[in-house]
């Protein structure tokens, strides 16, 4: 049997997906990218944009169609807030939030569905599965424990969270992965639905999160993220009982240093309102966390921030980023910026102007403000017209790309050690990046170097990416750059 | 993280015509004055941010409402029957007293708007002794909620739309016509225009930044 998954949105959600690949695997089912001929299909939903949410009521209507002349069973996970699943009930054979994974077996099982796994056990054939399936018009009934269930968890998400982590994600790459440390958002960013969706902060238990990290660096993974809504807020949760962010970044430093590997861990994304000195203190002292700094600040504009509920001002931002300066002046800065949130004026977009200017990031993901469903500010009024904001838009992302060149000139005639990611859209070359996360390019048809840490000679720079030579270098007489 | 999370309705309280006090079972939740929950009808599936009203010492769990035109939450609350269970998550968010700046004696200057005055009525009850003022804007007198809560000498009460407040005219407007003690440790909570310009005004008379807290009401 073959399942397809439509995996929607960030980081998190492809973690998610990872796991929820493990299990159905675990249960015999075989991955398949046509989606046609899949027998189960399911969505790892967004709610972050409207248009995220859109995609899946397109995909389910087309796969109900379907059911006329297949059987199959369709679920959906992720991050969906309360009103669509109460909509995608109707939908979907199966609604469960991810930390209901773990139960996903025995919902299938329950559902009348026989895996090639269970099938083994009874020692019965693969042709007998589709006289098994149920028609789709006995969903209901079957559905209803599954309603239950998730009634149980509506207010909070989070429950059953620490199970779910216990489930080995079937990771996407040989050499890059991602670690959920943490889930759930207690910030209520006025633009943000995750509260809704992912429930309160819950932080993993580090030694669960040393050891996946430990397993992955001895199968020679390269590059490793901490994914979480507040990484930095990692601990907070457990009231004294869980060590702090800083103090899980020191126990993987040291590891780092203890292990004699060359890998690079990364986290994303913290919040400037828990973002303290320790944090940055631990990262300048070890070889293996990054030197890159994501920081979202979303606008330059005290006001704009209040009116976010960011719970920080540019002050309090300013700094970090001069500790940052200070501690770690080799580190590459990422942000969020968003323009055109409501009632963002021509003065407060220009402070965020202004902050761009002083900040000087190297990567900043711009986003048009679209009313996010269920976010506090889907409730106001969304008073910027689209052109103002893509007008805003073109502006903050010509500054960015003024700042990314200007660092990216300075990286030419430098030798950086770079990871290999795969073949660049520019045939015969291959693209890397360094740890600061600069785009690398340079002529090569040599696939096995994927995955692998080379050094290249920067002989060009366009904003946001670079060009090079790759060549052979005495790694003790390096200093390493970007 | 309180986890048992349902609480029993206890009393509604009616204020004004559109304002009330919701009174529930505690619950044995433990929380620090200035913090919110989030709170629903049992079963349904909106919710929504409400600042504690009640102080820590109280048996009861209390936040203040104002319906809202169209509010899928707010209206519905007013309308539930005494023993309904409702759902509480929390206590949450990060507004809140350093407790060494209460045994340090420091001043503080609370500014609220309208329904914004309920963490600060949260902080007054849990702190006996507490040095602080009150600088509360509401359109008219009687929008002025459990004014009883508040030594009178501390609470200024500031009417927009009315003559019978202690000053005629929104919040920002007294603090432009005052002065205020520079070492004064400010909270805002309200809307997020009076906040923002409020913020301002007392950054120009000389209070430094990092002695500004607020909370946006939404």
């Amino acid at each position: 049997m073959k399942y397809h998954i439509v995996q929607l949105g960030c980081q998190m959600n492809i973690s998610d997906g990872e796991r929820v690949r493990q299990v159905l695997e675990s249960m015999g089912f075989v991955r398949t990218e046509n989606e046609e001929e899949a027998n189960l299909l399911g969505v790892i939903a967004c709610s972050v944009r409207q248009k995220a949410i859109d995609k899946v009521y397109t995909r389910i209507h087309k796969w109900n169609k379907w059911k006329n002349r297949k059987n199959l069973i369709t679920f959906v996970s992720g991050c969906v807030l309360p009103a669509d699943r109460e909509r995608f009930l109707k939908l979907f054979d199966l609604v469960f939030p991810i930390s209901e994974l773990p139960g996903f077996p025995d919902m299938i099982r329950q559902y009348g569905i026989v895996t090639p796994a269970g099938l083994q056990s009874l020692d019965k054939g693969l042709e007998h599965l589709e006289s098994m399936t149920p028609e789709p018009q006995v969903k209901e009934s079957v559905l209803k424990p599954y309603q239950v269930q998730s009634e149980k968890n509506n207010l909070r998400p989070d429950l059953g969270i620490e199970e779910f982590w216990h489930i080995s994600p079937k990771y996407g790459s040989g050499f890059e992965a991602y670690i959920p440390i943490q889930n759930g958002c207690n910030k209520f960013c006025t633009f943000c639905a995750v509260p809704y969706t992912r429930g309160r902060e819950v932080s993993r238990p580090s030694d669960e999160i040393l050891e996946e990290l430990q397993n992955l660096v001895n199968k020679g993974y390269k590059s490793i993220t901490l994914l979480g809504q507040n990484v930095n807020s990692y601990g907070k949760d457990k009231k004294g009982e869980e060590i702090t962010f800083a103090e899980l970044l020191e126990k993987i430093g040291q590891y780092g240093e203890a292990s004699g590997k060359d890998f690079w861990v990364y986290f994303t994304s913290p919040h400037p309102r828990d973002m303290g000195d320790d944090v940055i203190e631990v990262i300048s002292k070890y070889k293996c966390l990054a030197k890159q700094i994501h920081l979202p600040i979303q606008s330059g504009d005290d006001g704009m921030l209040i009116r976010m509920n960011r719970k920080h001002s540019v002050e309090k931002y300013r700094r970090i980023i001069h500790s940052i300066r200070r501690m770690i002046p080799e580190a590459t800065l990422f942000t969020d910026i968003i323009v055109g949130f409501t009632g963002e004026t021509e003065e407060e977009f220009e402070n965020t102007r202004r902050i761009m200017d002083e900040f000087k990031y190297n990567m900043a993901y711009i986003a048009q403000y679209s009313p996010r469903p269920g976010a506090a500010s889907s409730r106001w009024a969304d008073d910027v017209p689209k052109s103002v904001k893509k007008e805003r838009y073109h502006t903050l992302t010509e500054d960015l790309m003024r700042h990314s060149l200007e660092y990216n000139k300075k990286l030419i005639g430098k030798t950086v050690k770079v990871l290999v990611r795969g073949k660049d859209r520019k045939t015969g070359f291959l693209s890397a990046l360094t740890e600061g996360k600069i785009i690398v390019r340079f002529p090569s048809d040599d696939d096995t170097l994927i995955g692998q840490f080379v050094y290249v000679k920067i002989n060009s720079a366009v904003p946001f990416s670079t060009e090079g030579e790759m060549v052979t270098v005495d790694v003790n007489a390096l200093g390493v750059d970007a | 993280m309180n986890d048992n999370n349902k609480h029993k309705l206890q009393a509604i309280r009616q204020l004004t015509d559109t304002t009330y006090v919701l009174e529930m079972e505690r619950g044995g939740m433990d929380f620090k004055p200035g913090q919110h929950i989030l709170l629903g009808y049992n079963g349904d599936i909106h919710k929504r941010e409400y600042s504690i009203y009640s102080g820590t010492g109280d048996e009861k769990l209390e936040v203040l409402i104002k319906e809202v035109e169209d509010g899928l939450v707010s209206k519905h609350l007013r309308q539930l029957e005494k023993g309904t269970l409702l759902e509480v998550e929390g206590p949450l968010g990060f507004f809140a007293i350093e407790p060494e700046l209460i045994r340090q004696k420091r001043k503080f200057l609370f500014i609220a708007s309208g329904t914004g005055i309920a963490p600060f009525r949260s902080m007054v009850r849990s702190y006996p002794g507490l040095d602080y003022t009150i600088l509360h804007g509401v359109k008219y007198a009687h929008e002025a909620y459990d004014k009883k809560s508040y030594n009178p000498d501390r609470y200024i009460l500031c009417t927009s739309r009315d003559n019978g407040g202690d000053f005629h005219g929104r919040v920002t407007e007294y603090i432009r016509q005052h002065d205020f003690d520079k070492d004064a440790i400010c909270y805002f909570c309200g809307n997020f225009n009076m906040i923002r310009d409020a913020m301002r005004l007392l950054e120009e008379k000389g209070i430094p930044a990092e002695h500004l807290h607020a909370e946006v009401y939404f």
